[in-house]
Order: C-alpha cells, then structure tokens, then sequence
C-alpha cells in the first residue's frame, strides 16, 4: 500500500520569461513519510508546491496521485498551507475553518465538527468566535493549518509551516504532522530550519536552482557528503603538511586539527599518518549536521 | 480528529458557488456598512416622502378669519374660494384686535373686518390672488343681495368663466420630478455601493493571499460567480428594504398620485438594479482582478465608474427633458440604460419597444461581459504581486 499511496512529482519544469524556476524536478513522497524540502530562497520550493496544487502551470512534466495525474477534484483533497499565509482577516475563526471544510466537500455539521476539534486541539477553543485579525501572529498561523488539516486531507502540502512559531507551537506543529503521516498521509513541507528537518523528517529534499540536487534519509545524505575526522596529535610541528591525496585540513584548533576526506578515501592512512608525528590523543569521526550537508551539496551545485 | 471516511462521489452538501454567495452575504449582513447604510437609506426616503406631503399640502391652505358683520360672507366666500381652487380654513374672530395680533404671530393668514357689503381684508404680507377674488366676489354678492337681486339671479350674475384647458398641467409635477430624482439617485447610489464591493471583495482575496487556498479548491468561474451572486442578493435586499419602506410612506401620507412613487416604478428601479449591478459588477471584477492591493482598486475601476458618473450626469439631463433625442439613445444604451431608462420610466411614460431594445441591449452586453470577465479573472486571479496587464489576463497564461 505505502508505494501505491505515493505523490509522484515527475519531470516538472517551469519557467518565468528568462528564469528558469524548476528545471526537470523529479520526486515521490510516499504514503506516511515526512518529507522536508530545503533549498535557499529562490531555489524552486515554493514554485514546486504551487505546481503540485495546480496554483500554478507548469511547462513540463506531470504530478500524480495513486498513479494518476491529479486532477482538479483530486487537488481539493490536497491540505495546503502556501508561503504567504492567506486567510479572511474580519471572518471569525471558526465559521472560516467551517466554510474551508465545506468548499472541500464536506457536510456543515461534519464541518463544524472538525472546525471546532482543531481548534480544541490547538488551545484555540475560547477564540473560536473572535475575527482572525484579533489574533496573535502565532494563533493565526495555527489557525493556518488547521486549514489546511479541517478537511481531512489526503495529502498535505505546507510551505514555511514552523516559520515564525514559537518553541511550544513547533513541538506541537510537529506533533500533528508526524501523526497525520503516522496515518498515512504523505507530508511534504519546506523549512530552513535544518535541525528541526534533520529531526523530524523521514527523508530530505535539496532543491537548488530548480533542481533536486539531493534526495534521501538524512543517514544518506550524510552518506553522499564527505567524511570528517578531528585528529588531536600534540607533537605535530604546527605547519604540518598531511600529504595525502583527498584530505584537507579544515580547520586547527591548537593540537587539534580537522580534516575531510574525499569519497574512498581510508580514514587508517589518515591515523597512521598522524602516528607517525607522535602520539594520537584523539581520532574522532564526525557526524555532518545536516546544515552542513546542505551547504557541501549547495556547494557543489556551483553557487 | 482523524480523517474522515470520504468517498470521492459521496454526499456533498452543497455547491461551491452556493457556498461562496451564502459568506458574502452572511458576511455582509452582518456588517456596519449595511446596516447603516439601510437605515439611512430608509429614513432619508421616509423623510422625504413625508416633506412631499407635507409641502403638498401647505400650497394651498389658507385661514381667514371674519369678524362682526362680516362674518355673514363666510357661506358665499367658502363657495368662491373653492370653485377658485383654493383650500380654505374659515374661523370667527370675536375681536379685531386679537384678529389683527393673530395675523402678525403668523397664526391666521387673512382677517377680514367691516361690514358685509363693504369688508377690509387684513394681512401680514400679501393676499393670495384667489383668496382675494373669492373675497370680492363674495362681497359683490351681499352688494346684490341688498339692491334686491334673488339669489338665483346673483349666482347667474356671478357665475364664473369656464375655462378649457388643451393640455392641463399635473399640480403634482415638480413633486414628480423630485421623486424621480430620489429614486435615480437611491439607483446610482445602490449601482455604486454595490459595483464596488464586489470589485473590493476580489481584490481583498488576492490582496489577503486566501486566493491561493481558495483556487486550490474551487474553480474562478465558480468563485466570481458565487461573490457576485451574493453581493446582488445583498444590494437587492437592501433596496427592496428601503422600497417597501417608501411604499408604507406612501400609502400613509397618502402621495399616491406621484407617479414616480407608485409600486411599478420602485420595482422597476429593483429590476434596473439587477440588470445595472450584474453590467457593473462584472466589468468591475474584471479589472480589480488584475490589482493584488486595496489601494489600486479605485484607479483600476476608475474607466469603469466614469460611465457610472456619466449616467448620474444624464439623470439630470432626463429629469429637465425626458424626451431630448440625448436622453432618449442614451436610455438605450447599456452603460446608461440602468439609470437613465429607470428615471426615464419612473417620470414619464416610454413607449415599451425602447424598454424592450434597452433591456435587449444590457442583457445582450452582461452575457459578454460575463464571459470576458470570467476569462480575465481566472487568468489573473492566481497572479498574485504586480498589476497584471489586462491584455496579458485576456489572451490567457504565458507560454
């Protein structure tokens, strides 16, 4: 079921005059996956989440749900949150979240019903018949995804979720969608929250210059980057020449030196050639964040 | 909580557009402007349905007061006075003096003094013409009757001159004209309010971004439709409010005889309504969909409303002369129809094939009005940020 429940994003390209904002992106969120996109501004997320909810056209290239291209009825069972929140300002925050569940398909009591679960869920009970502009910033984003989440979507698709929330209202946003994965929704989302991506995600997304540059666990992200080691060696002279082809010194640190090694290169010839300036205090591996996985890839990807 | 057992062909309450129509007009009659508005609306035509009457009554009435002997004219003066078209309130004053002071306070129009046969009328600043003629013919006739004459000889001896009027002016004109005009002005006003909510209402969507979530589930044919429907109903409700408030005032203050107020004439100012607000409200969502921010709606109506400002400026034109060839092509055509062919209707009598070619022409012009506005927003409704040109909007996406 996980693979046939999967949103397939195939091939898409968009252009706007001169800029090309997606070029030939292809990937599959897969039913109960948490899937974060990271990329710099301008890099093509948001472009791809607009093309997904068929907001926007694009020139090349097809997205499709349970095998079939999505169409605009599949589209309404899509949650969407997009980059710019957008709500009614003068509307009351509950009749708001009926109307949505209702332009979804849904039935006025099961609307209400939902409408007023969410906001029980997101400590919202009590303002339910106040306007959204009465509400703090960080209510009204939680009011934001209840939007998108009132119409029990099959899909959900959120640009920016955690942007601006406070630490609480993360672990809570947090909490939804690993649960709304849990129940077999595939979650796609955008952040440049890296920590929070690395911890939440099931598998990450690079998008740079309209192109997936990396896709994976964030284990084979790290996999695909190059390896580091901090080396403590305290009789190395300090302008000590390692000389092994694929090992750079990064940085030092009095005694302590880092170095990355290229792809296939044998971290041992490393040791030894430190043992042979003395003695070895410290050879530790280091696990890349994902911060810097990110900036290796962009990196390369030629900035 | 969870999601919801759903089957994608189930039961589905109701259609987007419906949905759409039934907030705006949920949101709407809840708000200040509308409640205002109507009250306002409504006391302002009340009012001035209830001035009409007021001052079509007054014209006419005047109190004289006799006193002493004169007061043996107060039967033949009465008679004169209405035969001479004049509404009279007869009283008997017991002192000259008390008369006199009377005259001055304003409280008695005219106080006739001395004898029958040869009376003195007293007042403030004039006599009206035909008070005055009722008062001296009344006073020839007791002249008469004391030399003898019978009373069927004196009233041979005083009958008045037919007079045959060709072409009899209607004493309720000006009040027709004045109505005429309170229900063009309450129609341009109503065409005004409405035309550009409805353009408010399309930019505040793009402008508060819940366009985006809003096409990711309903189709812009389907969302423009249900926003204009809803805004209609609304300005509808309005005017048949203040409509039915105009007819109560008028069956009380009993100013029937006003053609401009009679029931078909404030219906036809709803039906223009309708066919004016559906002209209007479409143009209009054409261009507001091409702006993101509130503040450039009114410059991107603004060619629009010019034809809405013309119209106002030829209400007046009809009211001077309904019958001007100007007043008459511009009755027929659709940027003017709505106001112009409605005041037209309600102050004068049209013949039907113009009524008939104006609403040919006005729903010939909102079928295509429709269907071009239909096309340009849903290819700029999406285009959130810059003004989108509407040539661009018109020939659709970029390839």
């Amino acid at each position: 079921m996980a693979t046939d429940r999967a949103l397939e994003i195939d091939g898409i390209s968009k252009r706007y005059g001169d800029v090309v904002a997606l070029q030939d992106l292809t990937v599959d969120i897969r039913a109960g996956e948490l899937f974060g996109f990271v990329g710099r501004n301008g890099a093509g997320k948001t472009t791809t989440m607009r093309v997904v909810l068929g907001v926007l056209t694009p020139d090349a290239g097809v997205v499709r749900w349970l095998g079939v291209p999505l169409t605009f009825e599949a589209r309404r069972h899509i949650g969407y949150m997009p980059e710019e929140r957008g709500l009614y300002p003068k509307m009351r925050v509950a009749e708001q979240l009926m109307y949505l569940g209702e332009l979804h398909g849904m039935a006025g009591a099961e609307a209400r019903e939902a409408a007023l679960g969410w906001l029980d869920r997101f400590g919202l009970a009590d303002r339910r018949d106040a306007d959204l502009q009465a509400l703090s910033l960080g209510n009204q984003q939680r009011v934001q995804l209840a939007a998108a989440l009132v119409f029990g979507p099959d899909v959900l698709v959120l640009d920016e979720p955690f942007a601006g929330l406070d630490p609480v209202a993360v672990d809570v946003m947090a909490g939804v969608l690993r649960e709304r994965a849990t129940a077999g929704v595939p979650v796609i989302f955008s952040s440049h929250e890296l920590e929070l991506v690395e911890r939440l995600c099931d598998r990450v997304g690079i998008i740079d210059h309209g192109r997936m540059v990396a896709c994976g666990t964030v284990d084979e992200l790290r996999a695909g980057g190059r390896e580091r080691r901090w080396i403590d060696s305290p009789a190395a002279p300090s302008d000590w020449e390692i000389g092994l082809p694929g090992v750079r010194l990064l940085r030092a640190d009095g005694s302590r030196r880092l170095f990355e090694l290229d792809p296939g290169v044998d971290d041992q010839a490393l040791l030894q050639a430190a043992l042979a300036t003395g003695p070895v205090r410290e050879f530790a591996l280091v696990e890349p964040s994902l911060g810097e996985v990110f900036r290796s890839v962009i990196g390369e990807a030629g900035a | 909580m969870s999601t919801r057992p759903r089957s994608l062909g189930g039961t589905r309450p109701l259609p987007t557009t419906v949905l759409v129509a039934r907030r705006e007009v949920r949101m709407r009659l809840r708000s200040r402007v509308f409640v205002g508005g109507t009250i306002v609306m409504t006391v302002l035509v009340v009012v001035g349905i209830a001035a009409a009457s007021l001052l079509g009554g007054k014209t006419n009435l005047a109190r004289v007061g006799f006193s002493g002997e004169s007061q043996a004219l107060e039967p033949t003066f009465s008679a004169s006075a209405t035969a001479l078209g004049a509404s009279i309130v007869v009283s008997d004053i017991a002192d000259v003096a008390a008369g006199q002071a009377q005259v001055t306070a304003g409280t008695l129009d005219v106080l006739v003094t001395g004898s029958a046969t040869a009376p003195t009328a007293v007042a403030k600043t004039a006599v009206a013409s035909n008070i005055e003629s009722a008062l001296s013919l009344a006073a020839e006739a007791a002249r008469l009757s004391d030399a003898g004459l019978s009373p069927e000889a004196i009233a041979s001896a005083m009958a008045l001159v037919p007079v045959h009027l060709l072409q009899p002016p209607s004493p309720r004109d000006n009040e027709n004209v004045f109505a005429s005009m309170g229900l063009g002005i309450l129609l341009w006003i109503a065409l005004g309010i409405y035309g550009s909510q409805v353009a408010q209402g399309v930019v505040e969507e793009k402008a508060t971004r819940i366009m985006e979530i809003l096409l990711a589930t309903i189709q812009p044919s389907r969302l423009l439709a249900g926003k204009v429907i809803g805004i209609g109903l609304v300005g509808l409700l309005q005017l048949t409010i203040v409509g039915a408030a105009a007819l109560i005032a008028v069956h009380v203050t009993n100013v029937a005889s006003i053609p401009a107020l009679a029931v078909s004439s404030i219906l036809g100012d709803i039906f223009w309504f309708l066919l004016g607000f559906l002209l209007y409200a479409t143009a209009y969502s054409a261009v507001a969909s091409l702006v993101s921010r509130q503040e450039e709606v009114q410059g991107a109506i603004a060619p629009i409303a010019i034809f809405q400002i013309v119209g106002y400026l030829l209400m007046y034109a009809t009211l001077a002369n309904p019958t001007s060839p100007l007043v008459i092509v511009c009755s027929l055509l659709p940027p003017f129809a709505p106001i112009v062919m409605a005041v037209r209707m309600a102050s004068s009598d049209v013949p039907s094939w113009q009524v008939g070619l104006a609403v040919a022409l006005t729903t010939a012009s909102i079928v295509g009005l429709t269907w071009m506005a239909g096309r340009v927003y849903a290819n700029a409704a999406p285009r959130i940020g810059t003004r989108v040109r509407f040539m661009d909007a018109f020939r659709g996406p970029r390839p």
